[in-house]
């Protein structure tokens, strides 16, 4: 154990001084610039309605992507979400603990009921492992409904900020998905990540090089559900009123769309879905009436058809993207930067 | 200890399973042949009560015969899904025949929104208001006719598998899909129809669910997890285990509805799914581990 530690941490170090010279690093800083000195810019909507839950959910997107790397594709993250969110938030206003202190705690109990479920699923193939997933979420909404005197769950209750929303909230939440997002990066070029890879291409001949595939699966389930959790601690406090239905199978199903039409098993992919699914979400709601006047005489069933149209364009989307483009839209942002680089260059020679 | 209400229970209980019974076979065929799962089974259940709910309201057609037509129906969505969606990621990585299902759950699910409104709905059943009494204490409902239809699916079902060639060729493919193609069998053909006869079954489950239960648009998701539940409880691609683990399933759930309540009833599903996965993932009647 010691020695693959150390093994681990000398790849990573490696990884890391390789990294600092490649093209790649130059680009990202440069899009952390934009990031970090845009914001001031935009209006308070835009801030805090749009740029912070992008942030919040590539965090939460990048912890299912991160289980999904290890062939392991959860239907139930929406229970760690709601764990860290209702954890973080309860043990903040019941202990009186600061809410930064108790948004660790909700992490981290998260990533502890992570690893109990996990000793079940370990075992589990991809559609068993989806289906009981799934079910421990109904299992864990069922148990804090039913808690409602401790947990008030039914109701909701506000959550304690740690910072003020708007600007302060989207900057701390910008730390937070780039450490988070930065640290499973590093996870996943590591030796562990490799074992993922092995573990996800053929759990077989993984077993029969040596990997204990076990083993590695329930550290891919810790993990994950860590920043799952802290994406629901952050989540909780960015809606500020928590309430059961953050325990929705839409939640669950929000972070492997992000993933699959970012592109799965990258680390920009679920960046980038969760930057494409929320401006969808925020500005597409916008076009709702337009279209009920369009085709509403069709449907006459429906006193609004945007938002069913809507749901249903994503559903033939994300049919498109598995089918046509099983890599996401990553590699298609990759060609055509690539393409104009080249074109650029061609230029300048003549 | 034993009141009418827990045999009542326990009666609801045979009459739930046996429409999950129909659901679970008809996941399990298309798992047994095709190894695939399609999580979006219990969408095509819904579409399917949807479908019999159209025909026997705007046609007035007898809601047992509107039965048929949903299967025939469903069948008939069966063949473009798998033609057009399934038939392109099977033999990749797992992971894409999930995403797939959960592609056609958000289709499915919102069309249904779009064609028929939120509302809940419910096939008018022609026993509604007589009293057929046979016996003392018993009488002719729509569950008890429920039970009839399934057994008459099933046993139907078990002559076109045992008795004809498209039978032998899926019982072939399910076994060896490349032994059975060297011997003559055209995969795809029977790949077409295998997934036509599990949407069948689940559009012929979805109108039986329409006769007893309200149904909307959103239903279908929890019946495919208990469909799955079943399966797994009775073995993976055998169907008497699927009847069992689906009779089982069913009265378990009642019962337990009956003793701590109605908010249980989900979340007890997948209580029973997760022992039965821990102690014997193979489930009880299953011949090989997975």
């Amino acid at each position: 154990m010691n020695q693959t530690l150390i093994n681990s941490l000398g790849s990573i170090k490696r990884k890391i001084v390789n990294f600092s010279r490649s093209q790649k690093f130059y680009l990202i800083l440069a899009a952390m610039a934009i990031v970090v000195i845009l914001p001031p810019f935009l209006s308070n909507y835009v801030v805090s309605e749009v740029l912070t839950p992008m942030l919040i959910f590539a965090i939460y997107a990048s912890s299912w992507n991160l289980l999904a790397s290890s062939g392991q594709g959860s239907l139930g993250h929406a229970a760690f979400l709601g764990i860290g969110g209702f954890v973080s938030a309860l043990i903040a206003i019941k202990l009186g603990i600061p809410p930064i202190i108790a948004l660790f705690l909700g992490s981290l109990l998260s990533s502890a009921i992570g690893f109990l479920i996990g000793l079940t699923c370990v075992r589990l193939k991809a559609w068993f492992l989806a289906m009981v997933t799934f079910g421990f979420s109904v299992i864990i909404v069922t148990i804090f409904s039913e808690l409602d005197d401790f947990t008030g769950a039914i109701m909701g209750f506000p959550t304690p900020l740690i910072v003020d929303r708007g600007l302060p909230f989207y900057y701390m939440s910008f730390a937070f998905a780039a450490i988070s997002i930065l640290a499973m990066y590093l996870v996943m070029k590591s030796k562990i990540g490799l074992a993922f890879k092995a573990i996800h291409q053929n759990e077989l001949e993984a077993k029969m090089v040596g990997i204990n595939t076990g083993k590695y699966r329930l550290i891919a389930f810790v993990i994950s559900t860590f920043f799952a959790g802290l994406a629901g601690g952050l989540f909780a406090q960015s809606i500020r009123y928590i309430h059961v239905s953050v325990f929705d199978p839409y939640y669950s199903f929000l972070p492997l769309m992000m993933c699959v039409i970012g592109g799965l098993g990258t680390i920009e992919g679920p960046i980038i879905g969760s930057a494409i699914i929320v401006t969808i979400d925020s500005y597409l709601p916008r076009i709702d009436d337009a279209l009920h006047g369009l085709v509403g005489s069709i449907f006459p069933a429906v006193s609004n058809v945007g938002p069913p149209l809507r749901t249903l364009g994503l559903g033939l989307f994300l049919l498109v993207i598995v089918i046509f483009a099983p890599k996401g839209v990553t590699p298609l942002i990759k060609k055509t930067y690539n393409y104009l680089r080249n074109s650029l260059k061609e230029e300048k020679s003549k | 200890m034993i009141t009418p209400e827990l045999i009542q229970a326990l009666l609801w209980g045979v009459a739930y399973g046996c429409i999950y019974i129909l659901l679970a076979t008809g996941l399990n065929i298309i798992f047994g042949v095709m190894k695939l799962v399609n999580f979006a089974h219990g969408q095509l259940l819904m579409i399917g009560a949807y479908i019999a709910f159209t025909v026997a309201t705007v046609f007035g057609l007898n809601a047992y015969l509107a039965i048929l037509v949903a299967m025939g129906a469903v069948a008939l969505i069966g063949i473009g899904v798998e033609r057009f969606t399934f038939r392109k990621v099977l033999g990749t990585d797992k992971l894409n025949e999930i995403f797939v299902s959960l592609g056609l759950i958000y289709v499915f699910e919102n069309a249904a929104v779009l064609l028929w409104g939120h509302t809940a709905r419910q096939i008018p059943s022609p026993l509604q208001g007589l009293q057929l009494s046979i016996g003392e204490g018993l009488e002719i409902n729509d569950r008890l006719l429920a039970i009839v239809i399934v057994i008459v699916i099933l046993v139907s079902l078990f002559l076109l598998l045992k008795k004809t060639k498209i039978g032998l060729a899926m019982r072939a493919t399910s076994q060896k899909s490349t032994a059975s193609m060297l011997m003559g069998v055209n995969i795809e053909k029977v790949y077409v129809f295998t997934f036509a006869l599990g949407a069948a079954l689940a559009g012929a489950s979805g109108a039986l669910y329409g006769i007893i239960f309200n149904f909307s648009p959103t239903i279908g998701a929890l019946p495919t997890i208990k469909a799955f539940a079943i399966i797994i409880i009775g073995g993976l691609g055998s169907i008497p285990g699927a009847i069992i683990g689906g009779l089982l399933y069913g009265i378990a759930e009642n019962t337990a509805v009956y003793f701590l309540g109605g908010v249980w009833r989900d979340a007890i599903a997948f209580a029973l799914l997760i022992i039965v996965l821990v102690i014997r993932p193979t489930g009880i009647f299953g011949e090989k581990g997975e």
